[in-house]
């Protein structure tokens, strides 16, 4: 298929309403979660007012930071939404620059310059939460790339857009529920959720993703949150379309996927750092055992 | 295609300006780098003209007893040096007057006849002719390492890499010897013609991959790499990195190709396991390093395990029914040691800097150096994203044809045997692949980033132009690869393409890689970068329009001010995967009281922390010890008394005599 100027357009579209709706959707988790716990919670849309508070303050940088440290953030915002950009197509076209390997490679891109950010505030907290990171995403790596493994199989391509246009006529199958099981687990590690981390504290001894950006105020610590929030949907739309195996429309599915998030968040606790690393060869496992089963 | 035996003249030349007399020792280091950036430069024009368009072989002939021949597989390794050696040469211009008074003339010669013998290496085409260079290489690159004889880290680990460098030619050497005895000839043309056994072809191929491995630092072979590498000069380091290693894949690549006959599966399983194993432990031990020169040593380990894991994934393809597919391996192998070829001789030039400038090679010591060294920051930080295997750089384009060539293996037949293999490859590439990031995080972050951690970094100073423009142009060059793959890969499939007639053309697939807009596999990085930079500058622009709205304040302390000692160690900063991995990693800790009286306050306490390279503890150690053992015994018979030693000669004879009779 050739690329033509309107797909672009289309992209641009799909960028633009994931943007404005990732604030919408965890704001839903949290909402959720609340309504779980007995708890009235926030309004929905408690993270466009966050978003906006952070926007008007002022930005305070320590003064041992160099460059590194403003350029971190924006860089992981434009790698998320340009992983956003990536996606498959939700207005039927084809056209991508890159596979599904660019799309974790871009993510990567974006963990880079945020962990080295982490370095730059010149505390103990920033290194903590950069290191932690590290350590998280060497354990998930080998695992997403399982996942991608078992679509890449199935569909005999590595484009995000093959495997989704594959994946619509697979249903219930023993790989596919193993696989949808895996990723979940995987997802719930990427974004920094419970069991793996906890979104919601900043207490030092709990917090890995929220503990890097201890050092950031005001526009540069809105764009990092409305990244994550973007990520977090990416993720969601992700397993939606690759391995969620439910013959439904696309927003139901992600609808479904934040309040499966929510669930877990409420039944589990977060465990302890050495523990994930046996989540995720868990998930590790089931991943080959659907490359097996399929 | 005169051009190369200009190369090797000025080469020749630059070699003799060793033997300049003393006073004139800063005339002979000019002549010595001039000689070696025309020779360089000569060399990479030649080969990528040659690459590019032309067809038959790049040179034939003879001088004396040594036969050349280059086809496009040398060519391309021949393309790797001229490239290294040009902006490594550049860079030595600067770095190397360090060593004025030092044997700086010697330096400048042993230079010179490093990057001669490996040339020389490329273009043989006999085997005498080939183990001869290979020699020279290894004795050349051995007194570079023993450059610094007074050290006695580098003297010891001069030693330690001659012994080994020579275990491996001796393997090599074999295998040479078994292959060419059936075929009745020592030229490489005809080397490939005769008619092995099953038996022969495996014990070549045993004694051929552990002597190449060796060369490439591959587990467990690796161990005299970590040690010589570091000990040699910054500018060395990178050439035996960048160029030295891969040559093992030559030598690896025109046996397998040439001399082996048909690969056997389990040879490309093995190559493949062994290498994505190196590549994990590589990255595993890099991570745990404190010397910035050791870490990018273990990082050499880990690149040579992914090159040779995707020319192993090949070797498997080439015996499956989707034999046509191998080339992509191959090519993996081949663009990854181009591009890492120019990632680590960047890297270890800075290396090479941060020394200069902190006269320390511990990075615990350092910290902040960015505000110091501008330059060399961003062009690390150019070569550490190249090595995170970022997207956009060069080390991006090499590890994503190596992932593709993984899922080309899982999927090439129906067997469970071949997808359980291209999940084990998926799953160790992507831990080498995730510590590699880490490992690169940690480096740059820590000595370029946050505070000065020591006062040797209060007076680091930037490098002079010569040693930034070496590394400017090696930056700009990790960044182009990134970003233009698509003509360097093109060209250096050829040169694998040349191998086996029978695989398909990949020049329409790669139209569909490139440019994007295939339903395979796409990587369209001009378009990436488009995107990329568009809504790096929006956001940029949305962002930091406002500039009243930033300002200074000292981070909060609970009321205290901030110390450099607070920040994050590189110890600490690895410290979540040494504990998760330390049932590879056996870390030593030792914690002794120096002063112990009331629980709470006045404590003094000793902290160490070791990370002994397992193999040499677990494997080397005692294979010392049982060879210093058996030596002992053997003492026992060696009484120094003539009348002894007649009878020994004696019994030996009667002994002969009696197997004769038999």
């Amino acid at each position: 298929m050739a690329m033509h100027i309107y797909d672009l357009g289309w992209m641009l579209a799909q960028v633009l309403l994931l943007l404005c709706s990732a604030p919408l959707v965890a704001g839903i988790i949290k909402k959720v979660k609340a309504l779980l716990q007995n708890r009235i919670g926030s309004s929905i849309f408690q993270e466009y007012f966050d978003l906006y508070k952070w926007w008007q303050k002022p930005t305070i940088l320590t003064p041992y930071t160099s460059l590194v440290f403003i350029i971190a953030p924006l860089v992981y915002f434009a790698s998320v939404v340009v992983a956003a950009a990536m996606l498959p197509n939700f207005f039927g076209t084809q056209f991508s620059f890159g596979d599904v390997f660019v799309f974790i490679g871009v993510l990567t891109l974006g963990r880079f310059f945020m962990t080295l950010s982490s370095l730059d505030t010149a505390t103990a907290f920033g290194g903590m939460g950069g290191s932690r990171e590290i350590y998280i995403s060497v354990l998930a790596e080998p695992v997403i790339l399982l996942a991608v493994l078992v679509n890449a199989l199935r569909s005999g391509s590595t484009t995000l857009a093959g495997m989704a246009l594959d994946f619509q006529a697979v249903y219930l199958s023993v790989a596919s529920v193993l696989t949808c099981i895996a990723f979940f687990c995987l997802l719930l590690a990427e974004n920094g959720r419970i069991p793996v981390d906890n979104p919601d504290t900043h207490l030092e001894l709990t917090m890995i993703h929220e503990c890097m950006l201890l050092e950031y105020s005001g526009r540069l610590l809105a764009v990092i949150h409305w990244a994550s929030m973007l990520k977090t949907l990416v993720f969601l739309v992700l397993f939606s379309l690759l391995y969620l195996p439910l013959s439904l429309p696309l927003a139901v599915k992600v609808l479904l996927a934040a309040t499966a998030v929510s669930v877990m968040e409420t039944l589990k606790n977060k465990m302890r750092l050495f523990k994930v690393r046996v989540y995720l060869a868990a998930a590790g496992i089931l991943l080959l055992l659907a490359i097996v089963a399929q | 295609m005169e051009l190369i035996y200009i190369t090797l003249a000025v080469y020749g030349m630059g070699a003799a300006t060793a033997l300049f007399p003393k006073k004139m020792e800063m005339a002979a280091h000019y002549c010595a780098v001039l000689a070696a950036v025309f020779g360089s430069g000569a060399l990479l024009y030649q080969s990528a003209a040659y690459l590019m368009q032309g067809s038959g072989s790049l040179l034939s002939g003879s001088w004396a007893f040594f036969t050349f021949n280059a086809d496009r597989w040398s060519a391309v390794f021949l393309l790797i040096t001229g490239l290294a050696g040009t902006v490594t040469s550049i860079y030595a211009w600067g770095y190397a007057k360090s060593y004025l008074g030092k044997r700086l003339r010697l330096l400048g010669g042993l230079w010179n006849a490093f990057l001669l013998s490996m040339v020389l290496v490329l273009l043989a085409a006999d085997v005498f002719s080939f183990l001869l260079a290979w020699e020279l290489m290894a004795v050349v690159s051995f007194l570079l390492v023993n450059h610094e004889a007074e050290k006695k880290a580098a003297h010891n680990a001069a030693y330690q890499y001659l012994v080994m460098t020579h275990i491996g030619t001796a393997a090599i050497m074999i295998a040479f010897l078994m292959i060419g005895s059936q075929a009745g000839s020592l030229d490489f043309a005809v080397l490939g013609q005769g008619v092995l056994s099953d038996n022969v072809r495996n014990a070549a191929f045993i004694t051929a991959f552990a002597g190449f491995a060796l060369k490439a630092g591959l587990l467990p072979l690796h161990v005299w790499l970590p040690n010589a590498h570091p000990a040699a000069p910054s500018h060395v380091s990178a050439l035996m990195s960048g160029v030295m290693l891969k040559i093992a894949l030559y030598g690896f690549g025109r046996f397998v190709f040439q001399f082996l006959g048909p690969t056997e599966f389990w040879w490309g399983a093995f190559v493949l396991v062994v290498g994505l194993l190196s590549a994990v432990l590589g990255a595993l031990y890099a991570q745990m390093e404190k010397d910035i020169k050791r870490i990018l040593a273990y990082s050499s380990v880990e690149n040579m395990g992914i090159i040779f894991g995707a020319f192993g994934c090949g070797m498997v393809l080439m015996t499956t029914p989707r034999h046509d597919y191998a080339l992509i391996g191959f090519l993996a192998a081949v663009v990854h040691s181009l591009n890492h070829s120019v990632m680590k001789s960047l890297l270890f030039m800075s290396a090479g800097a941060v020394m200069h400038a902190t006269d320390s090679k511990d990075i615990e010591k350092m910290g902040g150096l960015g505000k110091l060294m501008p330059w060399t920051a961003v062009f690390t930080l150019v070569g550490s994203m190249g090595l995170s295997a970022l997207p956009l750089t060069g080390g991006f384009v090499g590890e994503w044809l190596a992932l593709q060539s993984f899922v080309t293996l899982a999927g090439s037949s129906e067997g469970q045997g071949l997808r359980l293999l291209g999940a084990l490859a998926f799953v160790l590439f992507g831990l080498a692949s995730a510590l590699a990031v880490g490992c690169f995080v940690r480096l740059y972050g820590v000595v370029f980033l946050g505070r000065n951690r020591s006062r040797l970094v209060e007076r680091a100073h930037e490098s002079d132009w010569s040693m930034r423009l070496g590394m400017g142009l090696a930056a700009i060059l990790v960044l182009l690869l990134g970003i233009v793959p698509g003509p360097v890969v093109a060209v250096l499939q050829t040169a694998v393409q040349n191998q086996q007639t029978l695989w398909r053309s990949f020049a329409d697939m790669q139209k569909v890689w490139w440019f994007g807009s295939g339903s395979y596999a796409v990587y369209a990085p001009l378009l990436l970068l488009t995107v990329l930079s568009v809504v790096l500058l929006a956001v940029a622009l949305m962002t930091c329009g406002d500039k009243s709205f930033v300002h200074r304040e000292v981070t909060w302390n609970c009321g205290t001010y901030p110390t450099a000692r607070q920040q994050y160690s590189a110890t600490g900063f690895s410290k979540p995967l040494r504990r998760a991995f330390d049932f590879l990693l056996k870390p030593k800790r030792t914690a002794t009281y120096l002063k112990k009286g009331n629980p709470y306050f006045g404590r003094q306490l000793e902290y160490k922390l070791s990370i002994p390279d397992q193999f040499t503890e677990k494997l080397y150690v005692p294979i010392q010890h049982y060879m210093v053992w058996s030596a002992s015994f053997l003492r026992r018979i060696q009484q120094g008394s003539v009348r002894l030693y007649i009878s020994y000669v004696m019994v030996a004879m009667l002994l002969v005599l009696i197997w004769g009779a038999m």
